[in-house]
């Protein structure tokens, strides 16, 4: 049974609603920085990054259920998010050093 | 092609985050659905006043200069000129001041309104208008629990909702095809309500979505814009805040001093420099200065979201268009996006047909969770009968109670503090505590009833209270108009009594609920948590679901 989906329920619920949320942060952030206009993109550019952090938490969430294993959801979604966040990093230093 | 696996482990997802926030849902739904006509309700709930047609528009740059001279604080923060003439305008001119407070810490505000008196003096007055509509709204966004927790509650909430319309989807694709409108009236009352839930939910899929996401956006706001600020913008954010309000900053006083050009003015002028925009009142800051300003918040219409955050600044002295990048065709794309969304939770568009709309939308919504519940009360029903038990488990009579009194409790609240705003006006000192008041009191009790009773007792009892709480608001109007001793008020405006209207037509639907429901639980099968017979010889009448209570 090996190719079955395990329910893990804590697990990767966990990882949804943290990862998830971590994950709809940094993506939204490199938007703020590397999306149309850039960093100088006339206001309305902060609040609309509340409903596309939102739209990235509720996806992420949601699939998450799909991953093989609470362990799999965690290490996938774990190392996406070090991905986005360094990249984040490096965006906020590059523009605001 | 979705595997059964999968397909079992959403329907558990849909389950459990369905039946968890199912209750908070039916409340922010229902509440959500009168904060439609929330302006409606609160001319409604206005009680007679001096009225805007009191100051023709002719007189109201003399009404503005002596509040301005008269109330310094008012100047500076800015005076409202109201045009509408709507009930609950209590005069031409409003404005609010801080209350005493210590410095630096969170504060109210009180109000003021003024009007010239025939001889033409100045008359003003404080007093704090009727905040039924906030009281409703507040209901909606955070079903009555106390700030920030109510904030953080419904955030969680909304993010569940969520997960539960995209598992919900994921259960119901592989059978979308031959189950969609397919509306199975008969035998199997299960299945009919199965499929008037797939039906409802589906068809009503961008809706919710929409909700869902806003919903998230909306609770965390506060928590969103400061993580945002520490985590991406590294502390940086407040020079990009201050980019983003300078469209609404009003331009410093000079110190020269010049009259203010008279409203009627003021609009032609608006006209003229931006055509289709309907003005809804007009604040004006620094009148005296040759600096002064005046705000128009209003809608351009043809636009998601048209009033929200809209508006058009104008020298008050010469009519001069100072900033309009905040009205909807001349926002940057970025802001355009958000006020959409903003306006898609909002029902913000295209009139009163999405007003409308998004009314049965919030009560279709309310159905959807209660319909979830009941379904979920079904299934374990007929797995215990299938286990040979005779009685109800304690889990389905517990939800039962808690659906039946948690959402009619919801109903007759909302109603009666409705009510309540023409019986306690003028008799108590604080309103606003009172529609509180009103409001937990029924909703706790209607709990508290529900779990005495039982689902079933209890469900014709509660819906009998909603019927008559209801009535109870176009009743009130009408005592009023025979009774003018009561010392209430009948408004005879089409907005206020399409209020009353509505309210009628609403408290015949809980009757008739209340009516089905009755000869439910007496004739239904006895070992549903809907029956008041004793369970044990009706074991064999076919499985079925109770009539509809909403």
């Amino acid at each position: 049974m090996a190719n079955e989906i395990r329910s893990d329920w804590w697990g990767k619920a966990s990882a949804g609603a943290i990862l998830g949320f971590g994950l709809a942060l940094s993506l939204v952030g490199l938007y703020a920085y590397l999306g149309p206009g850039g960093i100088d993109a006339p206001g309305g550019r902060y609040s609309l990054m509340r409903y596309l952090e939102a739209l990235v938490w509720i996806a992420v969430f949601s699939f998450c259920f799909l991953f093989r294993s609470g362990r799999a959801a965690w290490v996938w979604l774990g190392a996406a998010n070090l991905i986005a966040f360094v990249a984040l990093f490096a965006c906020r230093f590059h523009f605001f050093a | 092609m979705i595997g059964a696996d999968i397909i079992k482990i959403y329907k558990t997802v849909h389950t459990w985050t369905g039946i968890t926030c199912g209750f908070a849902l039916f409340i922010a739904f229902y509440a959500g659905a009168l904060t439609m006509f929330k302006e409606p309700i609160a001319r409604w709930a206005s009680p007679p006043a001096v009225g805007v047609a009191a100051v023709p528009l002719d007189d109201a740059p003399r009404l503005l200069e002596l509040v301005a001279a008269a109330h310094p604080e008012a100047r500076e923060e800015g005076i409202t000129l109201h045009l509408l003439g709507h009930e609950n305008e209590p005069a031409r001119v409003t404005w609010e001041e801080d209350a005493p407070h210590q410095e630096g810490q969170a504060h109210e505000h009180v109000h003021w309104w003024a009007t010239l008196e025939p001889d033409g003096t100045l008359l003003a007055q404080r007093e704090e208008p009727s905040e039924l509509g906030e009281f409703i709204n507040e209901i909606h966004m955070r079903v009555g629990i106390p700030q920030p927790w109510g904030s953080y509650f419904m955030g969680v909430v909304s993010l569940l909702y969520g997960v539960a319309l995209i598992a919900g989807v994921i259960v119901l694709l592989p059978s979308l095809v031959k189950d969609f409108l397919a509306l199975r009236v008969g035998k199997n009352l299960k299945r009919m309500w199965l499929d008037a839930h797939n039906v409802v939910g589906i068809t009503a899929l961008p809706f919710h979505l929409a909700i869902a996401l806003t919903s998230i956006a909306l609770s965390f706001s506060g928590e969103l814009w400061s993580l945002q600020e520490t985590v991406i913008f590294g502390g940086r954010q407040a020079i990009l805040d201050d980019r983003d309000n300078e469209p609404f900053r009003a331009p410093a006083p000079i110190g020269e001093a010049a009259a203010i050009m008279a409203p009627s003015q003021l609009l032609e002028k608006l006209k003229v420099q931006v055509p289709d925009f309907e003005p809804r009142y007009m604040v004006f800051k620094n009148i005296g200065d040759k600096a002064a300003s005046v705000r128009v918040p209003g809608a351009e219409r043809g636009y998601v979201g048209d009033t929200h955050l809209g508006g058009v600044m104008l020298s008050a002295v010469t009519g001069e268009l100072l900033k309009d990048s905040t009205r909807p065709s001349r926002q940057d794309p970025a802001r355009r996006a958000s006020e959409t969304f903003y306006g898609l939770h909002t029902g913000q568009y295209a009139g009163a047909a999405i007003t409308w709309s998004y009314f049965f939308l919030g009560f279709s919504g309310a159905w959807l969770f209660y319909s979830g519940n009941l379904l979920w009360i079904e299934t374990r029903r007929k797995k215990a009968r299938n286990g040979g038990e005779v009685e109800q488990s304690r889990s389905t009579r517990f939800l039962g109670s808690a659906t039946v009194g948690v959402c009619l409790g919801c109903v007759a609240g909302l109603s009666l503090t409705i009510v309540a705003a023409k019986w306690l006006s003028g008799r108590v000192a604080d309103l606003d505590h009172w529609h509180a008041l009103v409001y937990y009191a029924v909703f706790l009790g209607a709990v508290a009833w529900a779990f005495a009773w039982g689902a079933a007792r209890s469900a014709v009892h509660l819906l009998w209270l909603c019927a008559a709480a209801t009535m109870a608001i176009p009743l009130t109007t009408l005592l009023a108009a025979l009774f003018p001793a009561l010392g209430m008020w009948a408004h005879g405006s089409a907005a206020t009594l399409g209020v009353d209207m509505v309210a009628f037509i609403s408290a015949l639907c809980f009757a008739w609920m209340a009516v089905a429901t009755t000869r439910r639980i007496e004739t239904g099968p006895a070992n549903s948590i809907w029956s008041v017979r004793k369970p044990g010889k009706a074991l064999s009448t076919p499985a079925s679901i109770p009539v509809p209570v909403e």
